[in-house]
């Protein structure tokens, strides 16, 4: 099934920071065409300049999204065919996503009422009708394409082994256990402000490593705990019985109260 | 009784009138003009104060609550039975805040529910609302005696507290297993952040060390309320109650600096303790407070037997503790953000107004119910017997057992 899985591949070689991409997008969502400088919550890609190369930056749908383990009413989901997509009529407005996601995406539309997170879907209704990305239609130059993700990462392989003006690594081939959109750059990706430093395996396996902890956490306490309470009341009935049969020997028990009084 | 009688005035409730006017101008803010005008929140500050104080706080500091109700349920502790009630009053009025809490935190409150019917068992999150859900519930469960208790029908008392006795216990057991399960889990949201948060906080171990540090919190928390009631709601208490919770709370607290020293050197972060940054700075300030001056303090009888000097420690404790989770939810989280958050003044407005409500409920339910012996009072508001002794007949709280423990 994760053959099957689409994935799209952006070459930062290739890019001449046109636009057309940012602005189908906009098109698309029926967004204002104003320039923005970051993600936002109608700028759902965007295309920077750094050292003289244009960055293209939007959701990088991981193959285990952090985003998806971490919603609480499973708002965000992996879909089969590639994309993560967001169920708004789940949402709450926990923003856990948002502190969730390793690559810092999800927008939060701060400014409204009725607030709902946004993010790039990889234009899941127009895959779901067979046709390619917008963005990727877009693109004059074949800077970002869209195919199967194995295809997508052989291609990559074929263009950097080919061409040595590339960096010999593909972004998002291994990140936080794969993503499906894969970057190749002729310059080094950390000086491109991309996060370098993210594990190799998914993120949710460390919360799922916590969570497995819950029925033993319920089994083995809810048992020591009910033992000690048998334990302490089984004392107190002994103690209890004690108490009668002392009393029963020798009515006249006054003498332990009356000190421990003495000393308070 | 004096409702007609406009209330005297007192500093005490001018301040409090005030906190709740800001209070209240913050929620129109925050409802009618959204976060943008109500929040210093962004898309890489997604959470701020509300959870940083709010959330993780108001769970943590009402910790005293479950830990009460096993000692003396559970573990037959028989000398913590007269301040019981309160801590699951303190416990409960915390949780009601959280839950209050969320009403302006959420952005979509109006789907709070949403987590009852729409699961996903992969996210800590989902656990914690469960969790918090289902021990909210359980709280009012366990206070409800001292609310029913009023209800004038000899009858239906009866019914209710023979009914409510025979699920006390196992109410408090489920109340144990679903604290222990979300005061931890609270650390685990942070689990994820791995390489956001900060390595002085970050560790695969935040949830034992969220679920250790709240025990003492909470029982902090108790101190002071205990303290302040005693001294001006003329609450009436042996003070070796409190010397023996501060006895606990030290041991509680040197356990958790030393699962936590060894924490950060088995993670190979120790080196951070050094390092000329903010960060560390923030960190030394809550070890100090929240760990080293508290337990080298409590080592002492001198404080121990003293309330004024208990109560002092208890309140570095908890801000210790505050400044703890304020670090894990916020400071910690700012390098990697790149951004500056400090909240606004909104954001502060609304948290204390909710912490104000808390007190002022605690203040009420103090004098009006019967939640610990107090001195004053009519024999009928206040019995003289112990307030949970309806609960346990056949359990005759004697004089205090560890008293020649804690002597």
């Amino acid at each position: 099934m994760r053959a099957q899985r689409k994935a799209i591949l952006v070459d930062l070689k290739r890019c001449i920071g046109c636009q057309s991409c940012v602005l189908a997008c906009k098109e698309l969502h029926a967004f204002p065409d104003k320039p923005e400088k970051d993600l936002s919550p109608t700028a759902l890609t965007i295309v920077r300049e750094s050292h003289g190369k244009f960055i293209r930056r939007f959701c990088m749908h991981c193959q285990d999204p952090t985003c998806a383990s971490a919603c609480p009413v499973g708002a965000l989901k992996k879909t089969d065919a590639g994309p993560v997509v967001y169920l708004a009529d789940r949402c709450i407005g926990c923003r856990y996503c948002l502190q969730a996601c390793p690559f810092q995406v999800p927008r939060y539309e701060w400014d409204r009422l009725v607030p709902f997170v946004k993010k790039c879907d990889m234009c899941a209704a127009r895959l779901a009708k067979g046709q390619v990305p917008a963005c990727v239609e877009a693109c004059p130059v074949q800077a970002s394409q869209f195919g199967d993700r194995d295809e997508m990462l052989q291609e990559a392989h074929r263009r950097i082994s080919e061409d040595r003006d590339y960096v010999q690594s593909i972004f998002g081939s291994e990140e936080v256990g794969g993503t499906s959109v894969l970057f190749i750059s002729d310059m080094p990706f950390e000086e491109l402000g991309f996060p370098v430093n993210l594990p190799k395996e998914p993120i949710p396996a460390i919360a799922a490593g916590a969570l497995k902890e819950v029925p033993m956490v319920v089994g083995v306490g809810g048992s020591v705990l009910a033992a000690l309470y048998w334990i302490t009341q089984r004392r107190q009935e002994v103690a209890l019985a004690e108490a009668e049969e002392s009393e029963r020997a020798k009515p006249a028990k006054t003498g332990s109260r009356g000190r421990e009084e003495e000393r308070s | 009784m004096s409702a007609l009688k406009f209330p005297r005035l007192t500093l005490w409730r001018v301040i409090v009138s005030l906190i709740f006017a800001a209070g209240l101008y913050a929620a129109y803010l925050r409802f009618f003009h959204g976060f943008v005008a109500s929040t210093n929140l962004s898309d890489t500050v997604p959470w701020g104060l509300w959870v940083g104080l709010g959330t993780l706080c108001g769970v943590g500091l009402s910790a005293g609550g479950f830990s009460i109700a096993a000692a003396v349920y559970l573990l037959g502790m028989e000398r913590y039975r007269p301040v019981a009630r309160v801590a699951v009053l303190i416990a409960w009025l915390g949780y009601l805040s959280v839950v209050v809490g969320m009403m302006y935190e959420l952005g979509l409150p109006w789907r709070i529910w949403h987590p009852i019917v729409m699961w996903n068992r992969h996210s800590v999150m989902f656990e914690v609302a469960w969790c918090v859900m289902l021990y909210t519930t359980v709280l009012t469960l366990e206070f409800l005696p001292a609310l029913i208790e009023r209800i004038p029908r000899p009858h239906l008392r009866e019914i209710f507290s023979r009914w409510h006795h025979r699920i006390l216990t196992a109410l408090v057991l489920v109340g144990v297993l679903l604290s222990s399960l979300h005061q931890s889990f609270l650390g685990g949201l942070y689990l994820i952040m791995k390489g956001k948060l900060y390595p002085l906080w970050y560790t695969t171990e935040l949830p034992p060390l969220f679920y250790l540090s709240a025990i003492p919190a909470g029982l902090a928390v108790i101190i002071m309320a205990l303290y302040l009631s005693m001294r001006s709601l003329q609450v009436r208490l042996d003070t070796r109650i409190l010397q023996e919770l501060g006895r606990v709370m030290g041991l509680l607290l040197a356990v958790y600096g030393v699962f936590r020293g060894v924490d950060l050197i088995r993670s190979g972060n120790a080196h951070y303790l050094w390092q000329p940054r903010a960060e560390t700075g923030w960190f030394w300030l809550e070890i100090t407070l929240l760990v080293l001056l508290p337990v080298i303090l409590l080592l002492s009888p001198r404080v121990r037997e003293n309330p004024l000097k208990l109560y002092a420690t208890s309140a570095l404790v908890v801000m210790g503790f505050m400044a703890n989770r304020i670090n894990v939810a916020v400071t910690g989280l700012q390098a990697s953000s790149g951004v500056y958050y400090f909240p606004r003044w909104s954001e502060f407005a609304l948290s204390f107004a909710v912490i104000a409500a808390a007190i002022v409920a605690f203040r009420f339910a103090v004098l009006h119910l019967n939640i610990v012996p107090r001195e004053t009072g009519g024999i009928g508001a206040v019995p003289a017997s112990e307030p949970s002794a309806m609960l346990f007949p056949q359990l005759r709280p004697g004089p205090l057992p560890s008293a020649s423990r804690v002597s």
